[in-house]
């Protein structure tokens, strides 16, 4: 008695589609799971096998082969115990055999025969909803799957559920999560040119480097840099909740528009960072996928770390070769690093002298790198606020009329033909519309600091990001001459 | 590149090293040995603001080319900056080191180094290949002091090391040269003492001029005048940042200016070569 029962495995951050074939026939009493399944597959057999008997079902007392197909390629996680549960139920008669026909099945099984969530699950549901089925799964789970537009969803609590066949029906997405609202930049007092550096940034996402002495209040600001970042568009909430999701997090503040925030420790591990490990997971970087990378301590990093930045940075995925195929994820963010000026943190500081040798400074810098540095295009640095600013209460601008700025900014720049992201060579140079004076002005820079040509290239989006702030179709002088205040001191 | 070794005894030894109260007992010396001649000593601090670095080149270049010898110690900020810019007037110039004068140190001074022992002089007390000593650096300061007839002291911050050689200038009765700077810059805390205890103030190369004929050396009337008299700042943002070097928000609020006019303008100047960004965010001449 065979029966098949359709489901699918996460490779990265798509789940691909495999059949669960169940055999049940005579023979000496057995359980083989064939088709490259992990040790949670090969596990599934004895959940499967108490969950089904504690359910009120009959475990047969005969030879039981399973196959996962397509056969080569690798199985992974938990969500193979309900589709296998259920495909060998209806081998058996116990289920009707035309009973989630045209379902998606994914679910872990307790002992008691209790259905889980599992990681992963609104890749599933995208997949789902991509080949015309339902979704079979954890009752919990309905409100996140509720997202995936036109999905159907019929959630289960026990194994003793699948006998009632109720039909899948369209489940609300669970907006009741509010919208976080993060730290605002009105508690920040002063530090007028980092906030405006935020705004710039967040204008245009462009990466930002803020320096400064231990204690100054860079991670206060990079933390309020989400705050005035406009909210995830449907299409990106799905998106960054996805990478959430099979990364086993909590996906329903990305579900509810709030950007990610990610700031790792500085120990953090290359395939921490990027993802990797087996079976490969979302690092860091995918993990923040439209949002704000926040790296503090930028030179402390393990060089091999920061070096993995720049595949990401440049192309906005990432992809993981291993002998087994590749793994693609996506990370869109912008990056916000801080740092110290020195090993001691004061050099430059006008009233602490700095205990560094000139070569620990050097070394200190060079451990960022150059190509790293190259594909930040903007620096900042933020001083140490005197005592007498920070008791005075100022009446500082709340981040809501910020992002009021920043949105109509992304307006404009999303008005031109060429993305903004997508913008260089001659599609740049006909997006700032610069007149003669502004050119000259541009030249004689690029020539006297002997820029580079990704260095003017960097600048000028910038000063386009400061056009589109101020309203305006073209780019002058003044816009130029702000985008190179905030070149980096070695470019 | 010739080497030498000069005793006391020997003609070449310099005169005015003689008259000092601790004289070296021989001098090592790669290049040029009429470099020694009475010249100017330029020092100031290794870690040295854009101002310092400029005004050690205003007056180690109008030294050298007024033929006066710039005599210096080879380190890292003014010291270097003196030897170059004496270098780039084609005029002459001395690095006192504290390891062999054969020794490039510090590695970052190598370049320099090998061009002073071609086209000028490095000078040492000790004997070839001797490796950088710590106290090594705080005696040849006296040589430094000896082999000048004034000493001037760009940018020293309190304390510093550069005090020891001003100390063994007055010592050896050759007159202290400071170049005044800001008192809320804590480079010019030296310099700013210096004057206070009776140093002679160098605001320009007329002061300096004087200076060096008060000492005894004939500078060349040839040389170049100062091309950097300063002429009347009418932009706000540029005489606030002359006058102290700032942050462009504290200038905006100072100035009661919009942050993001302030940031335009001085990224403007800074475009100019106007004014220069400091490492910790600052902008100044």
């Amino acid at each position: 008695m065979q029966a098949t029962v359709l489901t699918a495995t996460v490779v990265g951050v798509r789940a691909v589609p495999v059949e669960v074939q169940a055999d049940v026939s005579s023979g000496l009493p057995g359980f083989t799971v064939v088709g490259l399944g992990d040790t949670a597959v090969h596990e599934a057999r004895d959940r499967v096998r108490s969950a089904i008997r504690s359910s009120g079902f009959e475990f047969p007392n005969a030879r039981v082969t399973v196959n996962l197909a397509p056969a080569p390629l690798r199985k992974h996680g938990t969500g193979f115990d309900l589709p296998l549960a259920l495909a060998l139920l209806k081998a058996t008669g116990q289920v009707d055999r035309g009973a989630w026909e045209d379902h998606s099945v994914v679910g872990e099984l307790g002992l008691d025969g209790t259905l889980r969530q599992v990681r992963g699950l609104l890749s599933y549901a995208v997949d789902a909803k991509e080949r015309g089925l339902s979704l079979l799964a954890a009752a919990e789970g309905a409100q996140a799957a509720g997202h995936v537009e036109g999905l159907r969803y019929a959630g289960l609590r026990t194994l003793r559920d699948v006998r009632g066949g109720q039909a899948a029906s369209h489940s609300a997405p669970g907006c009741e999560a509010e919208k976080e609202t993060g730290p605002d930049l009105c508690e920040v007092a002063g530090h007028a040119q980092a906030k405006r550096a935020l705004e710039v940034a967040a204008a245009g996402g462009h990466n930002l480097l803020l320096m400064g002495p231990p204690g100054c209040g860079k991670t206060m600001l990079a933390r309020r840099l989400c705050g005035i970042l406009p909210p995830l568009s449907a299409d990106e909430r799905l998106e960054t909740a996805v990478v959430h999701s099979v990364a086993g997090l909590d996906e329903t503040s990305a579900l509810a528009g709030s950007r990610p925030f990610r700031a790792p420790h500085h120990t953090c591990s290359v395939a921490g960072l990027v993802g990797g490990g087996s079976p490969p997971r979302p690092g860091e970087v995918s993990l923040a996928h439209n949002g704000v990378l926040f790296l503090d301590e930028l030179a402390e990093f393990a060089p091999s770390a920061l070096q993995a930045l720049r595949q990401p940075m440049e192309d906005g995925h990432l992809t993981l070769v291993r002998a087994d195929g590749h793994v693609r994820y996506p990370a869109r963010f912008s990056l916000v690093g801080a740092m110290n000026p020195c090993p001691c943190g004061y050099l430059g500081d006008p009233v602490r002298s700095c205990t560094c040798s000139l070569g620990a400074v050097a070394r200190y810098r060079g451990r960022v790198g150059g190509p790293l540095m190259d594909r930040i295009d903007m620096c900042v640095t933020v001083a140490r606020p005197e005592a007498a600013g920070l008791v005075v209460a100022t009446t500082e601008e709340r981040s809501c009329h910020v992002m009021a700025r920043v949105l109509s900014a992304r307006e404009r720049a999303m008005s031109r033909p060429t993305h903004p992201a997508g913008l260089s060579g001659s599609a740049l140079l006909a997006a700032c519309d610069m007149d003669a004076i502004a050119r000259r002005w541009l030249e004689s820079v690029a020539h006297a600091r002997v820029l580079s040509g990704r260095a003017v290239t960097r600048m000028l989006r910038v000063s386009r990001t400061l056009a589109d702030l101020d309203g305006s179709p073209t780019v002058g002088v003044d816009h130029l001459s702000e985008a190179a205040s905030y070149r980096l001191e070695a470019g | 590149m010739e080497r030498c070794e000069l005793g006391r005894d020997d003609p070449l030894y310099p005169r005015q090293l003689l008259s000092t109260p601790w004289p070296p007992e021989r001098l090592y010396v790669i290049g040029d040995p009429s470099m020694l001649r009475p010249g100017l000593g330029v020092v100031g601090a290794r870690r040295a603001t854009p101002y310092g670095l400029r005004c050690a080149t205003r007056f180690a270049g109008w030294a050298a080319s007024a033929g006066v010898p710039v005599v210096s110690g080879g380190a890292h900020g003014c010291d270097l900056q003196a030897h170059i810019a004496a270098l780039e007037a084609s005029g002459p110039t001395v690095a006192v080191l504290g390891c062999g004068a054969d020794v490039d140190y510090p590695a970052s001074s190598a370049g320099v180094l090998r061009q002073l022992r071609s086209r000028c002089a490095v000078v040492s007390e000790l004997p070839w290949g001797t490796r950088p000593i710590r106290h090594a650096f705080v005696l040849r300061n006296r040589i430094i002091a000896g082999l000048s007839y004034a000493l001037l002291v760009v940018e020293a911050g309190l304390p510093s090391g550069t005090f020891t050689t001003a100390n063994y200038a007055a010592d050896a009765g050759r007159p202290v040269l400071a170049v005044p700077g800001c008192i809320t810059s804590p480079g010019s805390r030296g310099p700013n003492r210096l004057i206070s205890d009776g140093a002679t103030p160098v605001t320009d190369v007329a002061d300096l001029a004087d200076a060096l004929r008060g000492a005894g050396l004939r500078p060349s009337e040839a040389a170049e005048a100062d091309g950097e008299a300063s002429s009347a700042v009418r932009d706000r943002v540029l005489g606030a940042l002359l006058a102290e070097p700032s942050r462009p928000d504290d200038l905006a609020r100072d100035l009661d200016m919009d942050l993001v006019f302030v940031l335009r303008r001085v990224g403007e100047l800074e475009a100019k070569g106007e004014v220069r960004r400091y490492p910790d965010g600052r902008y100044g001449p």
